[in-house]
């Protein structure tokens, strides 16, 4: 039951957690992914920190293409843009950890500005495919630029190190990596709050009447690249600290796809979205595996239709929420809540 | 300059491009009828492949029942897939009905994994050995005859859609739904035709392909190609894709001979970008127009 | 607002309990008798066909060495898991398996995967690792020093064919073909150069995108560069057969040659007629082999009486590499770490592999520098071997 809610000031209406309810639930996912490192052992913290990861760039895809109406098919190239950035940068230039995160997610916006420049000409499915375009002239490059890139065999990259610590293992990469991403979704959430995140839903809603309006179609839109891209960027930057090697094929096209559908999934335009369909499509592979491991002594073969399997589940899974769920896992959420709300009068 | 080392070059192109214009066409029909882009024409195109080699090779039919039975084949799929997933999408966002197509792919692909495994496999060959030579020049036997296949069912197309009923009921479709529906026609129709034609056409296309290329899950990243050359010639343009399919395999061509085969896909990428900049709706694709 | 909060933290309290007691079974350690092989294994997905042959394989050779009694009293074991050949799921597996077993000696799938986990590997210092890649970076003792390869590295791969062409046809030509992956670039540029220091023409080199599917244009290449030797490489299988059933109906002359992961059986035998005189190098004996020195295969044909394809014996080998590695450290009473284990696994020197392959091994470095040319009769439906085995010296 929802009472008590009323609201004195606008400041206070618009605030990102307007309920006792909604703090309470905060402060359990803080504690919760405080204490989670000291719980789960090695494997789930390498999927955490994956998950971590995999959000920070959902969330980006969805500044794109959930709040301002632009898909992009281009998201892994952003990442690797970024990954390469942390590895030049850390390699030649030997500057320090945090920074070079920033510059990833600097370098990746620039590139994403630059690829986002048809998207005043071209709308739609004709951008969807521009970006492909893109991530294949980007993965062009990755592979011929061998001065920077290294080429087909890619680059290492050392351990982060921050404070005179090496971040080598997952458990201490967990405490940089899902700080990092809970302060970009926070910064999500708060810029939907601000006339630009708002200028970016009215050009997704018709983005004539936008520029009627008076938002500049061409400067908004190259901004949501440039947000989402940096978004990548820095996602990509992470993922370069946790695996340490960047190659070109860390990032192929089916990556790009991966986080559309993560986005999709969890629910295009809100913020819960990309954080439960990144968290939701990383992790059903590995459950699948557990399914697999349990069927084991019924089915004995079943190990070896593990793979296709996840792949028929992968596509199963975008085909049922866009059919039956068009809102994605958020709307689920959503309808949980609005029925504790309405407890105990609706029943 | 070797003129005929560029002319054997050109003509290897134009066949390749012939093949790309095929499966181009099966984007084509869909978008036409539907507004769909179907970004699953490469994994049908990849089932008509097994099918094919299912019927043939695993049944042991002759070549001559094995190629309508795989092209029919894929027909089937269309239809299921036409009625069950993208009927009861009608009206929304073309995004959403997109990335259906792409979940669909993603099961088709494993499906076929699951059926057939993921081994590479060589179709059995139908289409004889004895090299053809044009004046001088030289073309692989296969790539000619997929040259003359693409070339009759394209003309084939372009005719049907000039005289036949069903044809100009799917123009009429495209051009404007409730007044075609108005005028008596089946327009529910028109829609399930169309994906069973370019379905089918795929899965054809995909018998071409795999004889030259061999089988294997992963071939549906052919339809990537055609998906290019739609984009520059226009969705929903059969002529488009015809002109587009020959003027990608052509710079494919080109590019891979005298750059390198590391090349073909950054300039075939490069182009489209550089065309949809210039016209933003391909060579002949429709114009439309935003009103408020 | 009080009430809300104890109730949550009970309700937490209550998950974290769940979450340990769930955590500790599954990370019940193995009984200390044991010496377990992790591995990160492609069963699935494109690399499936080899990853598939590689599990028969490295669980055959833990029951043969189990009947024989054990390593060095220690009963053997395999720990795998799929990875459908992608980078993040075998980094998932090897950390899942190394949490749930005191793992020594790892088997990976990928060279991606190895560059990947090495770090790791460099930073534990307790496990000593090979796997399917034959990478040659990864032939780098210094950079990689607890990894190795049960087989020459693919610039090694190349130059046992160079040698063997320098042998047939002294100053001949050579056209080099691969895809453009990391797996093909990999050997060109070390291999062109090595041609060239043998005194072979390299009159061409050919990239195929990785996606090919029609050839034409690069058998036009092939005819007017007309080559006595074309080297493929980064290729399973296409789009080989039609490179060859082309070059056939143009009555090329060039003869033309793979490398280990092209080099199966089974794959060939369903190409039929072009496959024919299909020629490359192989560091094993194929699984048919009834040479009087290999009482080891007659023992794998009586455990799987049908064929097994190249990655089994890569898969038994490697195996019985690391074994031997783990043997002698454990024999001379030393702690199983990585640098023992490696320290061990380079004195093996003039070592009988049971005739997996055909002459006594070393490994000084990273690989084993050995291989064998093998060639296609399509007649028989078999590789049948085109030389004797050969061993390249630093």
């Amino acid at each position: 039951m929802r009472i008590a809610t009323a609201k004195e000031t606008y400041v206070a209406d618009e605030g990102l957690l307007t309920t006792n309810t909604q703090r309470a639930w905060m402060i359990i996912l803080a504690l919760v992914l405080v204490l989670a490192p000291f719980v789960l052992n090695a494997y789930w913290l390498y999927l955490a920190c994956l998950v971590a990861i995999n959000v920070a760039s959902a969330t980006g895809l969805n500044i794109l293409t959930g709040y301002t109406g632009l898909v992009s098919l281009g998201q892994a190239a952003f990442m690797a843009v970024g990954a390469y950035a942390v590895a030049f940068l850390d390699g030649h230039l030997g500057t320090p950890f945090l920074l070079n995160i920033f510059a990833a997610g600097l370098v990746a916006a620039a590139v994403g500005v630059l690829v986002g420049v048809p998207s005043l000409r071209v709308k739609g499915l004709y951008l969807a495919i521009a970006t492909i375009a893109a991530s294949f002239i980007l993965h062009f490059v990755f592979t011929h630029w061998v001065s920077v890139t290294g080429g087909m065999s890619g680059v290492n990259v050392a351990p982060a190190r921050l404070f005179g610590i090496e971040l080598a293992s997952p458990f201490a990469l967990y405490f940089v990596i899902v700080p990092i991403t809970a302060v970009m979704v926070l910064g999500a959430a708060n810029l939907f709050r601000t006339r630009i995140g708002r200028a970016f839903i009215a050009i997704r809603d018709r983005d004539i009447s936008a520029e009627v309006l008076g938002i500049p179609l061409l400067q908004y839109k190259l901004m949501s690249f440039a947000l989402s891209s940096f978004y990548a960027g820095v996602a990509g930057g992470m993922w370069a600290y946790f695996f340490r090697v960047v190659t070109p094929e860390s990032f192929p096209f089916a990556t790009s796809i991966f986080f559309l559908a993560a986005v999709i999934v969890g629910g295009l335009g809100t913020i819960l979205g990309p954080i439960l369909g990144a968290a939701f499509m990383t992790l059903v592979p590995e459950l699948l595996k557990y399914v697999v491991e349990w069927l084991g002594p019924v089915f004995p073969n079943a190990g070896a239709a593990l793979s296709p399997v996840r792949t028929i589940v992968f596509g199963a899974l975008i085909v049922f929420f866009l059919v039956f769920e068009p809102q994605g896992l958020a709307e689920i959420v959503r309808r949980i809540r609005r029925f504790f709300h309405l407890w105990p009068f609706k029943t | 300059m070797d003129w005929l080392f560029f002319a054997e070059v050109t003509l290897a192109g134009l066949g390749s491009g012939a093949l790309l214009a095929l499966t181009a066409l099966a984007f084509v029909l869909i978008y036409k009828a539907t507004r769909v882009i179907n970004l699953a024409v490469g994994e049908i195109l990849m089932l008509g492949g097994y099918l094919f080699f299912a019927f043939s090779a695993g049944f042991g039919l002759p070549v001559w029942a094995a190629i309508p039975l795989a092209i029919a084949g894929g027909g089937v799929v269309g239809a299921l897939v036409e009625r069950a997933l993208i009927r009861p999408m009608l009206g929304e966002t073309p995004i959403s009905v997109f990335m259906v197509t792409v979940g669909l792919g993603s099961v088709l692909m494993g499906a076929v994994e699951l059926v057939w495994n993921t081994d590479p496999r060589a179709l059995p060959d139908f289409m004889g050995a004895t090299p053809v030579f044009i004046g001088e020049a030289y073309v692989s036997r296969k790539i000619a005859i997929g040259f003359g296949v693409a070339g009759v069912v394209i003309t084939l197309f372009l005719l049907l859609f000039r005289f036949w009923r069903g044809g100009v009921a799917l123009r009429a479709t495209a051009s404007d739904q409730a007044a075609a529906y108005s005028c008596g026609i089946n327009v529910p129709g028109v829609f399930s035709l169309a994906w069973i034609v370019a379905c089918a056409t795929a899965a054809g296309a995909g018998i071409l392909v795999g004889a030259i290329g061999g089988i294997s899950p992963t071939m549906g990243v052919f339809g990537l190609s055609a998906l290019v050359v739609v984009i520059i010639g226009g969705l929903d343009s059969v002529l488009g894709a015809l002109v587009g399919g020959l003027l990608i395999g052509l710079v494919e061509a080109w590019a891979g001979t005298f750059l390198g085969g590391e090349f073909k896909l950054v300039t075939t990428f490069s182009l489209l970008i550089a065309g949809l900049m210039i016209r933003p709706y391909g060579l002949f694709g429709t114009v439309e127009i935003e009103r408020l | 607002m009080t009430d809300l909060n104890r109730r949550h933290i009970l309700g937490l309290a209550a998950t974290a309990g769940l979450a340990s007691t769930f955590l500790s079974t599954l990370s019940a350690f193995a009984d200390e008798k044991e010496l377990v092989i992790g591995g990160s294994i492609p069963l699935t997905g494109v690399f499936a066909f080899a990853g598939v042959a590689i599990e028969a394989g490295i669980s055959d050779f833990v029951k043969i060495a189990n009947e024989a009694g054990g390593v060095a009293g220690r009963k053997l074991r395999l720990a795998y898991e799929d990875t459908a050949y992608k980078v993040d799921q075998s980094v998932a597996v090897f950390n899942k398996l190394t949490t749930q077993n005191d793992i020594h000696l790892y088997y990976g799938d990928s060279t991606g995967f190895a560059k990947t986990i090495n770090e790791e590997l460099n930073r534990r210092g307790s496990i000593l690792m090979a796997g399917a890649s034959f990478g040659s970076e990864l032939n780098n003792p210094e950079k990689y020093p607890f990894q190795f390869m049960a087989g020459p590295d693919y610039v090694e791969m190349i130059a046992i064919l160079l040698e063997y062409i320098a042998k047939q046809q002294k100053g001949a030509k050579i056209v080099f073909v691969n895809s453009d992956t990391e797996f093909g670039r990999d050997p060109i540029e070390a291999s062109v150069k090595r041609a060239k220091e043998m005194g072979l023409d390299v009159v061409g080199q050919i990239v195929t995108p990785p996606t090919a599917v029609d050839v034409s244009t690069e058998i036009l290449k092939l005819r007017r560069a007309n080559p006595d030797f074309t080297i493929f490489h980064g290729y399973v299988l296409a789009p080989l057969p039609e490179f060859l059933s082309q070059a056939k109906q143009l009555g090329l002359k060039s003869r033309f040659m793979g490398t280990f992961w092209s080099m199966d059986n089974s794959l060939w035998a369903n190409v039929g007629a072009p496959a024919d005189g299909y020629m490359g190098v192989m560091p094993y004996r194929y699984y048919y082999d009834t040479a009087p020195d290999a009482p080891i295969l007659e023992k794998i044909r009586k455990l799987r009486p049908t064929y097994q394809a190249t990655g089994y014996m890569q898969g038994f080998l490697t195996a019985m590499l690391m074994t031997e590695a783990a043997k002698r450290t454990l024999e001379a009473g030393k702690a199983l770490d990585a640098k023992n284990l490696k320290a061990s696994l380079n004195t093996i020197k003039d070592f009988d592999t049971g005739g997996i392959i055909g002459v006594p091994i070393s490994i000084p470095g990273n690989s084993v520098p050995v291989g064998r040319i093998y060639s296609y009769s399509a007649a028989e439906k078999q590789m049948k071997p085109a030389s004797d085995w050969i061993s390249l010296k630093k």
